[in-house]
C-alpha cells in the first residue's frame, strides 16, 4: 500500500492558523479562560468550610438531609487533604466546560431533532468528538493557546459535547407525536410548540444529556492538567510522574468526591427544573409524609435553600473583607510562634528592663506567649540553669557576671553579645567645664562637694571605683563615693542638673541618662575601670535546639547605643508598669525594626528592586530542575516577588517558553540531551547561563555486579541483563545518544533499550537492587539514586557519550527586558556538586508533596545563601 | 349553509403525488400505486356538513378517515382538492391565518387524549385559549365552565395522571369547547374507552350537542357509536367514501355489499324508528284514523316498540311530530323489519313462512 500521510497537512494548516488567525485564537481564549477566571474567582474566593456549606445548603435542598451530611463530609475531607484551591480550580474549569458545551450542544440537538438531514450530518462529526483520543486536542491546543486553562477547555468541550446534543435530538424526538400534534391542532406556531411542549417534556432526558456532558468534563481534568489548567488534575499528573502514590490517591479521592457530587446534584435538579419532574417529587413525597422517618427526608423548598445560599455566600464575602484577605495572609504568616510559651527574667537594671519587654513584645507580635519576671541576678541565674527562665538578656560578660557563669554554665548556653562594648564611668554634667576625664576631678572636689554619687554597694563597679579608679587617679582623700541606690543616683543626677549644680555620678553606658541629659563621660587613660564588658544573652542549655527561630533571632541581635539608650528613655519616661506601651511606641518609631530584630523564617527580608513582579517558572520533573525551581521560588518570595510553578512535560514547557507563557526554567541539559528543543525555538529562546557544569551521562549497574565496570566489559554479558538496558523518556537527548554509544561499543545487537519514563526507570533499579538481581539503567549525574542504592557508573573509556551537558536557566526571548535584577542573578548562579547534591537529598528526604518546605529548611541550613544567590544591591 | 365542505380531496403519500392524482382521477387502482411506493390515502372524497350537525366518518383501519379528517384542520395538506370553511378556502391559507383558523375556529378531540402531562387539568383545558392569547384569568375562567360542562367541575388542579380515561377524554373534551370553536374535530375520541364509560360519552355528547349545536366531524370504526350520534355517516373504504346517508338509509338501503356487511352487526333496534318501518301506505293510513289504538312518535326508535306490542294486540300508530297519523306498525312488520335482510321501506312484500330457529339463532 503507498504512503500517504495526511500528518503533513494538518502540520501545515496548524502552521497556517497560528500564523493568520492569531486574532481568532486570541478572541477564543480570552472568552474561555475569562469564564474559568471569573467562576475560579468566586468558588475559590470564599473560606472552605463556608463554601462546603453552601454546596451543603444546596445537596439539602436537591437531596435532603442524609445526603447533606456526606456532601459536607466529603468537601471537609478536601479541605482536610490541603486539596481544596486544587479542588475548586478543577470545579471551575469542569463547570466552565459544562456551561459553554451546554450553550452549544442544546442548541444544536433541538436543531437536529426538527431537521433529518441536520441529524444526519451531524452524526458523524459527535462520533469523531467522542473517540478521537483527547491528547491528539492537546497538541495544537497548547500550540494554539499554550499553557493555561484554554487548552484543557477546549478538549473538555469537544469531549463532552456528544451526550449533550444526541440526548437533547433524543429527548425531543421522544416526545408523544400526539401531543405535539395536538398543540399543532391548536394554533400552536412551531417555536412556540418548541417552548411550551416538547422542552418541556423532554427535559428530562436533557438533563440526563447534562449529567452525562459534567461527568465526561470531570473526567477529562487529568488531561487538562496536563497541559496547565491546574486544579487537582494536575495534583494527579504530578503524583503520576513523581511516583508520589500518597498525593495521587487524595487527589483521586477528592476527584471521585467532587464527581459523586456532581453527578448527584444534577441528576436531582431534574426533579425541581422540570414540571415532570417537580409532579414526580411531589407524587413520592406524598407517599412519605406518612412515613415516621420523615425529617431524614426532609428538603427545605427552593426559596428557603435560596435564602440560605445567599447568607452564606455574603458570610463568605464578608469573611474575605474583613480579614482574610491580604492582611490575613500577613498575620498567618508572622505567626511564627503559634502561641508557644517562653519565659523570660530580668534584672532591674535599664537595659535588662528595656531589652526584656522589646522581646516580650517582638515574640507576642510573631504569636508566642512570652512571661517576663523581675528577679535579682542569684535566682534569675538558678532559674535559666534550671530552665524555668528560658533565657535572659543582660549578663555582662566577662566580668561583671562571671561568678555566675562560672557556676552555672554546664546548664546555660551563650546566645551571644548583642552590645559591646559596655563601659563604666564617672559623668558629670556638660555645663560643668573643665573636666573632660579622670584625671581632671583632681582638685576639683570642692566644686563637686567632695562627693561622688555612687549607685549600690555590692555593684560591681563600686567595688572597681573604689578599689581601683580613685587610687589610680589619686583621688582617695578629696572624694567620698557615696552608696545609695541607682534610682537615688538618678534622682541626685536630676536635681543636680535642674539647679544646674555641679555633681559627679558612677555610671555606666549604655543608659538612658546619656540620652536624657546632656552628659560628659569622664576618659579613662588609665583604663583603671578596666575594659569594656559585652552585653549576652544567656538561655537554658537546650533552648537553641528547642526553639531554633528564637535563638537565631537572639543570636542575631544587636542594639547600638543610640537605639538602647533612646528605647531605655522612652520607657523612663512612660513610667512603672507602662514599659510595653513604651515599647510599642519606641518600635513604632524605629519603623521595620520588628522585622529586623524578629525576621519571619523565609518572610519579608529584604526586597528585591522588581519586588511585586509575577514570574511564571516550569520544570519537568527530573530532580535538579525540582530542587532548583522550589530553590528559586523561595528566594523569589523572599525578594518580594509573586512565583509562579508549574510542572510540565519537556515538549509543552519549551513551547510555552519560546512563546513566552512560562519566563525561565532552569534545568536545560545543553548542547545534548535538549539539543531538539533548542535547535526549534533558540530564535525565541535566550540561555542565560551555565549554574552547573559536572554532569555526565551513563549506564549505571548494581555494585554488586562483580566483572561490570566499563561499557567493553558488557559485551557478551547480555544474557545476564536479559539483554535489556531499561531506559528513561524516549524522547530524553540521553536516549539518543545511547543508541550512538551501543554501536561504539558494539553492543547494539545484543542488549535492547526499554524507553520508559525517569520513574518507571527509578522503579526498576529499586526493584532489582532489593532483589539482588542485574539491571542496567539509564543514569546521569549529579542524581540522587548514586545515594540511595548501591550503583556504580559503567565507565566510557572511548568517551562515546561525548562531553557532559552542562545544566543551562533557558528563558523567554524578552527574559532580560522584562526582568534585569533576576537576569543578573541567574547568570551568575551556580551551585557545587555538594550543595546540589545535599538540596536534592533533603527534597528526597523530606518527603513527597513536601519540597518547597524542605528546600526552606536547607535554606535555613545555609544561613545567607538568600543573599548568596540574590543580592539586593543598596 | 353548509359550515364544512371537502371539494374532492385527494391525499397521495410517497413519490410524485400530484401525478398520481392524475392518474387516479384518470381511472387507475389504489393497487397498482401501492406496488409502485405510493400509497394513496383518500381519494376523491367530498361531503357537506351542515351547520349543528354530527357528521360521522366511519370505516375500518387503514380506510382514510383519520387521514381526511386531519386534512379538515390543515393539519396534513391535501394532495388534490379544497376545503371550504364557510366558503372560504382552507388549503389555500397561509401559515399564519391557518393556525388562527385552528386556534379560534375549528378544535380537535384525540383518541389518546392528547393531554400535556406537565400541565394540570385546567391548564389542559385553557391551551387553547392560551394560544389564541386570551389572558390567564380570563382563560382559566372559561376552562373552569368548559370543565364544569363536561361534568369535571372540582378536578381543576388535578393532574392528568390521576384521571381515569374517561376523564382524561373530558378534559380533551373541554379543551376543545373552551376555545368556542364552531367545528369540532373528533378523531376516534371514544375509542379508547371501555364500552360503559363510552355510551356515558356518547350521551354527554349528545347532550352537549343538543345545547351547544356544535358542527362536528366524528369519526368513528365502531358503527353502532356511528349510528347513535351520527346525523349523517359516511362510509369509507380504501379512501372512497362509498356510501354518505342517514344511519336508516345505510342501514336500510345500504350502497352495496361492503356496507351491507359492515352494519350486520348493527343492533337495528336502536336504528331504525317507528316512522322508518310504519306502513304509510293507504291500508296503513286507514287503519291509523280508524282510532283507538296506541300511538308513538315517528321517531321513536323501534326498540321501545317491543313493551307495548307484548301487552296489547293490535297495531300502534305512528304519528308525526304535530300528532297527524302516518301509519301503523303491526307485529309482523316489526319482526321483519329487524329480520337480518334488509327491505325496502314501504313494500308490502309477501311474508316470510315461519321457520323453525334453534335456541341459539
Amino acid at each position: 500500500m503507498p504512503e500517504f500521510h495526511p500528518g503533513h497537512w494538518v502540520e501545515s494548516a496548524v502552521k497556517w492558523i497560528q500564523g493568520h488567525a492569531s486574532w481568532l485564537l486570541d478572541f477564543f481564549n480570552s472568552v474561555l479562560t475569562g469564564l474559568y477566571n471569573a467562576i475560579n474567582h468566586v468558588l475559590g474566593g470564599a473560606e472552605p468550610l463556608v463554601m462546603a456549606a453552601i454546596f451543603t445548603v444546596l445537596a439539602l435542598w436537591l437531596r435532603g438531609v442524609l445526603p447533606a451530611v456526606f456532601v459536607f463530609i466529603g468537601f471537609a475531607l478536601i479541605d482536610s487533604f490541603d486539596l481544596w484551591t486544587e479542588a475548586m480550580e478543577t470545579l471551575s474549569l469542569v463547570l466552565a466546560a459544562a456551561v459553554i458545551t451546554i450553550v452549544i450542544a442544546v442548541p444544536v440537538g433541538i436543531w437536529a431533532a426538527r431537521s433529518k438531514t441536520v441529524s444526519a450530518a451531524v452524526r458523524p462529526v459527535l462520533d469523531v468528538m467522542q473517540t478521537m483520543p483527547a491528547f491528539v486536542y492537546l497538541i495544537p491546543g497548547v500550540m494554539f493557546f499554550s499553557i493555561g486553562p484554554t487548552p484543557g477547555l477546549l478538549a473538555t468541550i469537544i469531549f463532552a459535547m456528544p451526550p449533550g446534543v444526541r440526548m437533547t435530538e433524543l429527548g425531543i424526538r421522544q416526545v408523544d407525536a400526539e401531543l405535539v400534534e395536538a398543540a399543532e391542532a391548536f394554533g400552536t406556531p412551531p417555536n412556540r410548540t418548541l417552548l411550551r411542549v416538547q422542552l418541556p417534556l423532554a427535559l428530562p432526558t436533557i438533563m440526563a444529556g447534562i449529567n452525562q456532558v459534567i461527568m465526561l468534563a470531570l473526567s477529562m481534568v487529568v488531561i487538562a492538567g496536563m497541559a496547565g489548567a491546574g486544579g487537582l488534575g494536575e495534583q494527579v499528573y504530578s503524583a503520576v510522574t513523581q511516583v508520589q502514590i500518597g498525593l495521587g490517591a487524595e487527589s483521586g479521592i477528592a476527584v471521585v468526591i467532587l464527581a459523586m457530587y456532581l453527578d448527584r446534584m444534577t441528576g436531582a435538579l431534574n426533579e425541581r427544573v422540570s414540571p415532570l419532574g417537580r409532579r414526580a417529587a411531589a407524587k413520592a413525597a406524598a407517599l412519605l409524609s406518612s412515613s415516621r422517618l420523615r425529617f431524614l427526608h426532609y428538603k427545605p423548598g427552593t426559596a428557603v435553600a435560596m435564602c440560605g445560599v445567599l447568607v452564606l455566600a455574603l458570610v463568605a464575602g464578608g469573611l474575605n473583607f474583613v480579614g482574610t484577605g491580604a492582611n490575613g495572609k500577613q498575620e498567618a504568616q508572622t505567626n511564627v510562634g503559634k502561641g508557644q510559651q517562653v519565659s523570660m527574667g530580668y534584672i532591674p537594671w535599664d537595659e535588662g528592663i528595656a531589652t526584656t519587654y522589646l522581646w516580650k513584645e517582638l515574640l507576642e507580635q510573631r504569636g508566642f506567649k512570652p512571661k517576663v519576671n523581675q528577679l535579682d541576678p542569684g535566682p534569675l541565674f538558678a532559674g535559666v540553669a534550671k530552665g524555668s527562665v528560658d533565657f535572659q538578656t543582660d549578663t555582662w560578660l566577662p566580668t561583671t557576671h562571671k561568678p555566675y557563669w562560672d557556676k552555672y554554665k554546664s546548664q546555660m548556653e551563650d546566645l551571644g553579645g548583642w552590645y559591646g562594648p559596655t563601659s563604666l564611668e564617672l559623668s558629670v554634667p556638660s555645663y560643668v567645664k573643665g573636666v573632660h576625664s579622670l584625671s581632671d576631678l583632681k582638685g576639683k572636689g570642692g566644686k563637686f562637694g567632695h562627693k561622688i554619687i555612687g549607685i549600690e554597694a555590692s555593684a560591681g563597679e563600686m567595688r572597681i571605683l573604689k578599689k581601683q579608679v580613685l587610687k589610680d587617679y589619686g583621688l582617695k582623700g578629696e572624694y567620698k563615693v557615696v552608696s545609695s541606690s541607682t534610682s537615688s543616683m538618678l534622682a541626685e543626677l536630676k536635681r543636680s542638673i535642674q539647679k544646674k549644680k555641679p555633681v559627679a555620678v558612677t555610671l555606666w553606658s549604655p543608659h538612658w541618662a546619656y540620652n536624657a541629659y546632656s552628659l560628659t563621660k569622664l576618659k579613662d587613660p588609665k583604663g583603671s575601670f578596666g575594659k569594656g564588658e559585652k552585653i549576652h544573652t544567656v538561655a537554658h542549655k537546650g533552648f537553641s535546639k528547642k526553639n531554633p527561630i528564637v535563638a537565631s533571632w537572639l543570636k542575631n541581635f544587636h542594639m547600638s547605643e543610640k537605639q538602647l539608650t533612646s528605647l531605655e528613655n522612652g520607657i523612663q519616661q512612660a513610667g512603672q508598669g507602662k514599659e510595653q506601651d513604651a515599647v510599642r511606641a519606641w518600635l513604632k518609631k524605629h519603623k521595620g525594626m520588628v522585622d529586623k530584630l524578629a525576621p519571619v523564617p523565609g518572610g519579608p527580608q529584604q526586597k528585591g528592586k522588581e519586588a511585586g513582579k509575577s514570574v511564571n517558572m516550569a520544570y519537568f520533573p527530573w530532580d535538579e530542575a525540582i530542587a532548583t525551581t522550589y530553590l528559586w521560588e523561595n528566594i523569589l518570595e523572599d525578594r518580594g516577588y509573586k512565583p509562579r510553578v508549574k510542572q510540565l512535560d519537556p515538549g509543552p514547557l519549551y513551547t510555552s517558553l519560546a512563546q513566552g507563557q512560562t519566563d525561565f526554567q532552569t534545568d536545560g541539559w545543553l548542547p545534548t540531551t535538549h539539543a531538539q528543543y533548542w535547535k526549534r525555538y533558540k530564535s525565541k529562546m535566550r540561555d542565560v547561563g551555565t549554574w552547573y557544569d559536572q554532569t555526565s551521562l551513563e549506564l549505571s549497574t548494581p555494585k554488586y555486579m562483580k566483572g561490570i565496570d566499563s561499557m567493553s566489559d558488557l559485551k557478551g554479558k547480555g544474557a545476564k541483563f536479559g539483554h535489556k538496558i531499561t531506559g528513561i523518556e524516549s524522547s530524553a537527548g540521553e536516549m539518543k545518544i545511547l543508541k550512538k554509544v551501543l554501536k561504539k561499543y558494539g553492543l547494539d545487537k545484543e542488549y535492547k533499550v526499554v524507553s520508559s519514563s525517569t520513574s518507571s526507570m527509578l522503579s526498576e533499579v529499586d526493584r532489582s537492587t532489593r532483589q539482588h538481581k542485574p539491571v542496567l539503567a539509564v543514569t546521569w549525574s549529579p542524581h540522587w539514586v548514586y545515594n540511595k542504592y548501591p550503583m556504580k557508573k559503567i565507565k566510557d573509556p572511548k568517551h562515546a557519550w561525548g562531553k557532559g551537558d552542562g545544566i543551562h536557566v533557558t528563558a523567554k526571548k524578552d527574559f532580560a527586558k522584562d526582568f534585569p535584577e533576576l537576569n543578573g542573578w541567574l547568570k551568575k548562579f551556580k551551585l557545587s556538586e555538594a550543595d546540589l547534591g545535599s538540596l536534592e537529598t533533603a527534597i528526597q528526604n523530606g518527603g513527597k508533596g513536601k519540597e518547597k518546605e524542605s528546600t526552606r529548611k536547607w535554606m535555613n541550613k545555609h544561613p545567607g545563601i538568600v543573599d548568596q544567590l540574590a543580592p539586593v544591591k543598596k | 349553509m353548509s359550515r364544512l365542505q371537502a371539494e374532492h380531496l385527494y391525499k397521495v403519500f410517497g413519490k410524485r403525488p400530484k401525478e398520481a392524482v392524475r392518474r387516479l382521477e384518470a381511472g387507475a387502482d389504489r393497487d397498482e400505486l401501492r406496488a409502485e411506493g405510493t400509497t394513496a390515502a383518500v381519494i376523491d372524497a367530498s361531503f357537506e356538513v351542515e351547520e349543528g350537525q354530527i357528521f360521522v366518518v366511519m370505516g375500518l383501519s387503514g380506510s382514510g378517515k383519520s387521514t381526511l379528517l386531519r386534512m379538515l384542520n390543515g393539519l396534513l395538506e391535501p394532495t388534490g382538492g379544497r376545503v371550504l370553511f364557510e366558503d372560504r378556502d382552507i388549503t389555500a391559507l397561509s401559515g399564519r391565518e391557518l393556525r388562527r383558523v385552528r386556534s379560534q375556529r375549528i378544535s380537535m378531540v384525540f383518541q389518546h387524549f392528547a393531554l400535556f402531562p406537565h400541565r394540570s387539568v385546567l391548564e389542559n383545558a385553557a391551551y387553547g385559549l392560551q394560544v389564541q392569547g386570551v389572558p390567564r384569568a380570563e382563560g382559566e375562567k372559561r376552562a373552569a365552565e368548559a370543565l364544569e360542562m363536561t361534568g369535571l367541575a372540582g378536578w381543576e388542579n388535578s393532574w392528568p395522571d390521576e384521571l381515569s380515561g374517561g376523564m382524561q377524554q373530558r378534559v380533551g373534551l373541554a379543551r376543545a369547547l373552551a376555545t368556542n370553536a364552531e367545528v369540532l374535530l373528533m378523531d376516534e375520541s371514544f375509542s379508547a374507552l371501555d364500552p360503559l364509560i363510552r355510551r356515558d360519552m356518547q350521551d354527554q355528547l349528545i347532550a352537549l350537542q343538543r345545547k351547544l349545536r356544535k358542527t362536528i366531524v366524528f369519526i368513528t370504526h365502531d358503527l353502532n357509536e356511528a349510528m347513535r350520534l351520527g346525523d349523517r355517516i359516511a362510509v369509507m373504504r380504501d379512501g372512497r367514501i362509498v356510501q354518505n346517508g342517514t344511519a336508516e338509509e345505510i342501514l336500510v338501503h345500504p350502497a352495496n355489499d361492503y356496507v351491507a356487511s359492515f352494519t350486520q352487526d348493527v343492533d337495528r333496534s336502536r336504528v331504525l324508528t317507528a316512522g322508518a318501518i310504519a306502513d304509510t301506505g293507504n291500508g296503513g293510513i286507514r287503519m291509523a284514523k280508524g282510532g283507538g289504538r296506541p300511538t308513538v312518535s315517528a321517531g321513536t326508535p323501534v326498540a321501545e316498540l317491543f313493551s307495548p306490542f307484548s301487552t296489547g294486540d293490535g297495531p300502534i300508530v305512528v304519528t308525526d311530530d304535530s300528532g297527524a297519523p302516518l301509519g301503523v306498525v303491526d307485529r309482523e312488520r316489526l319482526l321483519s323489519a329487524l329480520a337480518e335482510e334488509p327491505r325496502i321501506a314501504g313494500d308490502d312484500g309477501p311474508r316470510p313462512d315461519s321457520a323453525e330457529v334453534s335456541a341459539g339463532a
